[in-house]
């Protein structure tokens, strides 16, 4: 076998290997592999192409395509390889097929049927390749033409057809559910297939079936707890060990799917707490394989009915994991205390400064596990520095996946257990600072509603401190380069609402602040739509106030740009603004409310405001209105004609179906209005456009209502001149001017010291001051100490305090705990086994063994072959390399001489060089290790035989 | 379930690509270019995990391990266990190793056809069939011999090298 003298490939393939390891660019590279495209093209499509070539040329068109070459012309000639009768051409056939075609693809119709006489063959691997292609390419639509024969092969003799069918009917049900519903029972069945190979096979599709619904299985809970028991002991024929282990793939599916059967079901959960608990006990930790069975128990053990004993055991073994050495262990560590600390939150402080190294870590992965667990560890006592850790972190990485993940939960985190509001305002600014395209644009309308609405109580001044420093915080902020968007569109918002509310700031400074930003986002119409809706709301609180106000020259020009501007939305604000300055003080004030913004806006649908002016309209003359259906129910036509000519008369241009009387007008007006009756020149509509940013920030982009209201207002612009009608002199403001003089009501908490910011960034400071892990392992898991009156969060400590929880826990629920023990059988001799192993490498350290895991498992199995071996081969190697030129080597390994292949191998020689000199007495060597440590078992057979009935 | 199977080389090159669930050619380089990326910017002597999320969606992870001048990668979801599929590809390596004596990256590029029949032995329909390499390799070694056997047109080796 092996290399069939050589690599049992053409020289032609060997050539083009050599040439695309020797191209110095990927240019160069494609020119080669596209002149071998063509050269295949050519010879597949040659009648006179000898049969025995098609196979190679096959698998050099596969090897095209893994380089990114588009190879689908030969997918026919694939697909006819799949009909010959030569078993070496159609598996390489159904290969290719499998690798290049889709199970959609318009070609597989033609292999169906090859597929379903495959399927029938006398040869078992024939039907083994076909049922390969199955798995693959069989879709839901051709399910029913094989489904017959793979039904049928569940039956087979041979073990590997058996399972194989079974792996192909679970592919069905993952496809189609629906199409195999009724063969459901055959898996049930296959539980007590004679061989375990196929039980295991069996095990994958129900692991499927319970995870979509675990109510219908639970009578399987007694088969599943007896067949693991029966894995554990050994009684498994002793092929199925790996590493020692017995059957250790089996025990990990079951133990998946004994887990989702015990969630929430305290009888089931019973039923497996002896065998979790045994298999637990029997891991052999110094294994790889041995940590992935306990790693899976304590999954195990979290996700059933919690039992004491088994949670100790747990929460044993997950300290041993985060003591390890190796990142994997740490890992799967850090892993499984996520799962326990659902039922245990205490768990997490014994390994505080395990976890804290895990987050120290230079590995990425293990970082980020580590993050899931603080996420998910996280209450108003620790919010502040988990929250703190997790922006660092996002802004030190650049992945934009992950850094979404983060950022949401910063936000998630903050509006949950935030324990000041300055805290999460400050917290969302660095948020939206790094990370804001990213994050939802819900979470910026959220952070602005927090800072209108303020704390919710009746406390005005802690309010508006909060808004003061969070007006500080923006003006500091917005002169930063490249915020994100969100992020401006929120500090547009508040600085309109909010600038002057303090009189810290004078109203020409904000004005230029926004100005500013409108001018350094050309592109972005959103925020300069926020801009110049915050420079309206400021001008509109100064004219209300009675303030002097002059329109600053940087403003001017950015109306007269925006008026000029491609976006209507745009330019419906800009002239908003300008016909601001035209209205007296007592207009505006109606208009923009200051500090309105939490305030309900009713709408009065009668129009009952309006009455006066329609009544002093029709004793002018004017016709009464007809509601809309009375209009058309009546059909006086010439009535509406006249009605609408009465309309017309007052402009010139005028297209019938211009202007149909729009009903949906009158519920924009909002009461507000009421009093100001006299104050006509303003279209109900159109103020309930410039109320409309006040009340709802989400503006422009808001929702299709919205959007329907303004174009109203654009509308307007084209129809009639009443838009920007100038009813009010600019005599009245001057007036107005003078009598209000008096302070609005909020400035009155402008004064307050801005304690909340300094506070925050103290604490901050305090934070980063103190670098030691004890002080960071305290805010991080004190935090649960305090708030459960504990006082021990120190290391030192914990170890005490987890024995005095243990002893608490224990005498809480004596009941369970006893019922185990009473349950626990006797000790099994099977169980011998284990101390052996540990006997026959008593002087190795295990966690050195650890480290070298593989390596070690390496020099105990008859896998790596010896060094003559290797030797040998070496001159296997160097003859077939004779023909060809040393730079072809130098190309594929960074080694010229023959000799520095063998550097390149994949395993690593330099061990098996001091080992046996030859495979026989390594296989030997290896028999006698397994001899000694295992306790060999007789075969079972007929092992679940008697499970199911 | 396992998602793919991956083998690079430490240059980027894919020495072997197998996707249980069907992927276009063109996402195939794609993903093998991010895994690289990823694999590449991991330090030595840290856990051998990544999330895999942003390429493959949520609870998505790969394994990999380098052996000399390659990666193997495994891509998998939730319904299998990292450590073990450190283990399955113990196995598969090791079946390699079985099948090519001692085997290197020139094995894997040029016996393409042979790794891919062996790692169907092992993994099927991204569900793992055989943790054997005794068994896998005693099964690839019938198949070789009955492709052989049966195909007595084909001239024996030597002839096929022009």
């Amino acid at each position: 076998m092996g290399s069939q003298g050589g690599f049992g490939q053409s020289k032609e393939f060997l050539d083009l290997i050599k040439s695309i390891g020797e191209s110095r660019s990927k240019a160069e590279e494609d020119r080669i592999v596209l002149r071998e495209v063509e050269t295949l093209k050519l010879r597949l499509n040659d009648p006179n192409t000898p049969k025995y070539k098609l196979k190679e040329y096959i698998i050099r068109l596969l090897y095209v395509e893994m380089l990114g070459h588009d190879a689908s012309f030969g997918y026919i000639h694939a697909v006819k390889m799949t009909h010959d009768e030569n078993l070496l051409l159609k598996r390489s056939g159904y290969l290719a097929v499998t690798l290049f075609l889709n199970e959609d693809h318009d070609l597989i119709i033609l292999i169906v049927n090859t597929i379903q006489k495959d399927l029938k063959s006398d040869n078992y691997l024939v039907v083994c390749a076909a049922l390969n292609a199955v798995c693959r390419l069989i879709n839901e639509e051709t399910i029913p033409a094989v489904l017959p024969q793979v039904v049928e092969l569940l039956g087979h003799q041979k073990e590997a057809v058996r399972k194989k069918a079974v792996m192909a009917l679970h592919r069905f049900s993952q496809k189609a559910p629906g199409s195999v519903s009724h063969l459901i029972s055959n898996f049930r069945k296959k539980l007590c297939d004679n061989d375990p190979g196929v039980m295991g096979a069996a095990l994958c599709p129900l692991f499927d079936l319970i995870t979509a619904d675990v109510d219908k299985y639970k009578d399987l809970v007694v088969s599943f707890v007896n067949i693991l028991k029966q894995v554990a002991e050994r009684r498994l024929p002793k092929t199925y060990d790996y590493h020692q282990m017995p059957a250790p793939f089996i025990q990990i599916k079951l133990l998946k799917i004994l887990s989702l059967l015990g969630i929430g079901d305290k009888k089931a959960s019973e039923q497996m707490y002896t065998i979790v608990g045994d298999i637990m006990r029997k891991c052999d930790s110094t294994s790889n394989i041995g940590n992935a069975i306990l790693y899976e128990s304590i999954c195990c053990v979290s996700s059933l009915h919690p039992n004491p004993k088994l949670l100790e055991a747990a929460a044993d073994a997950i300290a041993k994991f985060l003591k390890s050495d190796s990142h994997n262990l740490k890992y799967l560590g850090i892993d499984a205390l996520t799962r326990l600390i659902k039922i245990n939150p205490e768990i997490a402080e014994q390994h505080q400064l395990a976890v804290i190294d895990c987050l120290e870590d230079p590995d990425d992965t293990l970082k980020r596990k580590t993050f899931d667990l603080l996420y998910k560890m996280t209450k108003s006592s620790n919010v502040e520095v988990i929250v703190d850790r997790m922006i660092e972190y996002m802004i030190s990485i650049n992945d934009s996946h992950y850094k979404t993940e983060i950022a949401s939960r910063c936000v998630e985190l903050g509006e949950q257990f935030a324990p000041s509001n300055q805290w999460f305002i400050q917290t969302m600014n660095k948020v939206f600072e790094h990370a804001g395209d990213l994050v939802n644009a819900k979470v910026a309308h959220n952070l602005m509603k927090l800072i209108a609405e303020g704390f919710g109580e009746d406390d005005d001044t802690a309010d508006s401190q909060l808004r003061s420093s969070a007006v500080e915080s923006y003006l500091r902020i917005m002169g930063e380069p490249k915020l994100p968007s969100a992020f401006l569109q929120v500090i547009c918002w508040v600085l309109g609402e909010y600038g002057i509310a303090d009189d810290k700031y004078s109203s020409s400074y904000i004005i230029g602040k926004l100005c500013d930003v409108a001018e350094a986002h050309p592109d972005d119409d959103t925020v300069k739509a926020y801009a110049v809706t915050g420079i309206m709301k400021i001008y509109s609180f100064e004219i209300a106030s009675g303030k002097p106000v002059d329109l600053l020259p940087e403003c001017q020009s950015l109306i007269e740009e925006m008026l000029a501007s491609h976006s209507t939305d745009l330019q419906q604000r800009a002239y908003e603004l300008q016909s601001i300055f035209t209205l007296d003080a007592q207009a505006v004030k109606k208009i923009m409310p200051v500090d309105s913004t939490c305030d309900d806006i009713e709408s009065d649908k009668n129009l009952s405001f309006l009455d006066g002016y329609v009544q002093q309209a029709i004793e002018n003359g004017a016709q009464p209105y007809i509601p809309e259906s009375e209009r058309f129910g009546i059909s006086s036509i010439s009535d509406f004609k006249s009605h609408e000519e009465h309309e017309t008369s007052a402009h010139a241009l005028r297209f019938e179906a211009y202007e149909l009387p729009k009903p949906s007008l009158p519920h924009n007006i909002p009461p507000v209005l009421a009093s100001s009756t006299e104050l006509v020149p303003v279209e109900p509509s159109y103020v309930a456009d410039i109320l409309h940013p006040t009340s709802a920030p989400s503006a422009s982009d808001a929702g299709s209502s919205e959007l329907k209201l303004r174009l109203d207002g654009v509308q307007k612009k084209w129809g009639r001149p009443t838009y920007s009608s100038p009813a009010p002199s600019s005599s009245s403001i001057d007036q107005v001017k003078v009598q209000n003089e008096t302070p609005r009501p909020d400035s009155a908490s402008s004064s307050k010291p801005k304690i909340p910011d300094t506070s925050y960034i103290s604490r901050k400071q305090q934070i980063e001051i103190s670098p030691e892990k004890q002080k960071l392992a305290a805010s991080l898991f004190g935090g649960s100490a305090k708030s459960e009156g504990r006082h021990l969060p120190s290391q030192k400590n914990s170890k005490t305090q987890n024995h005095t929880s243990d002893t608490s826990r224990s005498s809480k629920a004596p009941a369970p705990d006893t019922a185990v023990k009473t349950s626990q059988p006797p000790p099994d001799l099977l169980d011998m086994g284990e101390p052996s192993i540990a006997s026959s490498t008593p002087s190795v350290d295990p966690f050195k063994q650890f480290e070298g895991l593989f390596d070690f498992t390496q020099e105990t199995t008859p896998v790596s072959t010896g060094g003559v071996d290797g030797a040998t081969k070496d001159s296997d190697f160097t003859s077939l390399f004779a023909d060809m030129s040393l730079s072809a080597q130098t190309h594929i390994d960074p080694n010229p001489e023959p000799n520095g292949l063998r550097g390149s191998k994949v395993e690593p020689s330099a061990h098996q060089l001091n080992k046996g000199p030859n495979l026989k007495e390594a296989l030997e060597k290896d028999a006698l290790v397994r001899h000694v440590g295992v306790t060999p078992s007789g075969q079972n057979p007929i092992l679940f035989k008697d499970l199911l009935g | 379930m396992i998602r793919g199977v991956i083998i690079i080389n430490d240059q980027g090159k894919p020495r072997l690509i197998k996707f249980y669930e069907f992927q276009p050619p063109d996402k195939q380089q794609e993903l093998v270019r991010s895994i690289y990326r990823v694999l590449c910017s991991r330090a030595e002597n840290v856990s051998n995990f990544v999330k895999a999320d942003s390429l493959f969606g949520p609870d998505v992870r790969l394994v990999y391990k380098t052996f000399a001048t390659l990666y193997f990668v495994f891509i998998f979801d939730k319904s299998e266990n990292e450590l073990a599929m450190i283990d399955l590809m113990q196995v598969f390596v090791e079946t390699l190793n079985k099948c090519f004596r001692e085997v290197c990256e020139l094995d894997i590029v040029f016996n393409f056809y042979k790794v891919h029949m062996i790692l169907d032995e092992i993994i099927l329909g991204g569900q793992v069939l055989e943790t054997s390499s005794e068994e896998v390799a005693n099964a690839v070694d019938a198949i070789s011999r009955l492709e052989k056997n049966a195909n007595s047109m084909i001239p024996s080796i030597p002839g096929w090298q022009r």
